[in-house]
C-alpha cells in the first residue's frame, strides 16, 4: 500500500471518528487543528487503525505520535 | 469487589449481579438531581401516560453500569471511559433487575475493554441495554 493509499484510509478513519464527512486531513494536522480531538477519540482514532489496517500499535510509539502524518509514516513502516 | 487486572479478562467473561429498586432510591435521587419531572414523581400523571405507577428515572437504573464496572467487571481497576445506553423498557420501583455485562472486545495498547450490559426486570424484560468502553488501569 503506498503512503497516499494509507493517508486515504486514514482520512477516511477521522471523518467516521469526528462524523465529520467533509473533514480533510494533511501530514501536519496535530489535535490542536480539529476541536473533537481530545484522549478519548484519540483512542478512538488509534483503535480504529488498528482494525483498519490488522496491526497493533505500542502504547510509548503511539504517545509520541504529534500529527497525521506521523501515525502515516508509523503505519507504513509496520507494513514493511 | 473484583479485582481482575487486564491480562486476566477474556472476550466472553460475564459477570452480573442483581437489584431491587426501592422507594429510598427514588427519593435519594430526586434530592441530588431535582429532576422533578411529573413522571418519575406523580402517580397519577405516570397512570396518564399509560404506565402503572411512577417510572424509575432512567439515570438511576443506569447508575447501576457504575457498579458493574467498579465492583465486577473489572472491579477494583476500573476506569470508565464512555457510556452507551438505551432504555428498552420502563423500570418501576419495586423491580427486581438482574444486570450482566459482557466482554466483547479488548484493546491491548490501550489497555481497554467494551462489556455490553443487557438489564432484565423479575419478569426477564429487557429494561436496558448499553456498551461501556472501560480501561484496566
Amino acid at each position: 500500500m503506498t503512503r497516499e493509499e494509507i493517508m486515504d484510509k486514514v482520512n477516511e478513519i477521522f471523518r467516521e471518528v469526528f462524523d465529520d464527512d467533509s473533514l480533510v486531513i494533511t501530514d501536519s494536522t496535530n489535535s490542536e487543528d480539529i476541536e473533537d480531538w481530545d484522549s478519548l477519540e484519540h483512542i478512538s482514532l488509534i483503535i480504529s487503525m488498528e482494525k483498519e489496517f490488522d496491526m497493533k500499535f505500542d502504547i510509548k510509539e503511539v504517545n509520541k505520535l504529534e500529527n497525521v502524518g506521523q501515525m502515516v509514516d508509523m503505519i507504513k513502516s509496520k507494513m514493511e | 469487589m473484583n479485582e481482575y487486572t487486564y491480562d486476566r479478562i477474556e472476550v466472553g467473561m460475564k459477570e452480573g449481579f442483581s437489584v431491587r429498586i426501592t422507594e429510598e432510591e427514588m427519593t435519594k435521587f430526586l434530592e441530588i438531581t431535582k429532576d422533578v419531572n411529573p413522571l418519575h414523581n406523580d402517580e397519577d400523571y405516570a397512570r396518564s401516560k399509560g404506565h402503572k405507577k411512577r417510572v424509575v428515572f432512567g439515570m438511576l437504573t443506569a447508575a447501576y453500569l457504575s457498579t458493574l464496572a467498579g465492583v465486577y467487571l473489572p472491579g477494583k481497576y476500573s476506569l470508565i471511559h464512555s457510556v452507551k445506553t438505551k432504555f428498552s423498557g420502563a423500570v418501576y420501583v419495586g423491580d427486581e433487575l438482574r444486570i450482566e455485562g459482557t466482554v466483547v472486545e479488548k484493546n491491548d495498547t490501550f489497555k481497554i475493554i467494551i462489556v455490553k450490559v443487557v438489564m432484565v426486570n423479575q419478569n426477564q424484560e429487557k429494561v436496558c441495554k448499553a456498551e461501556m468502553q472501560i480501561g484496566v488501569i
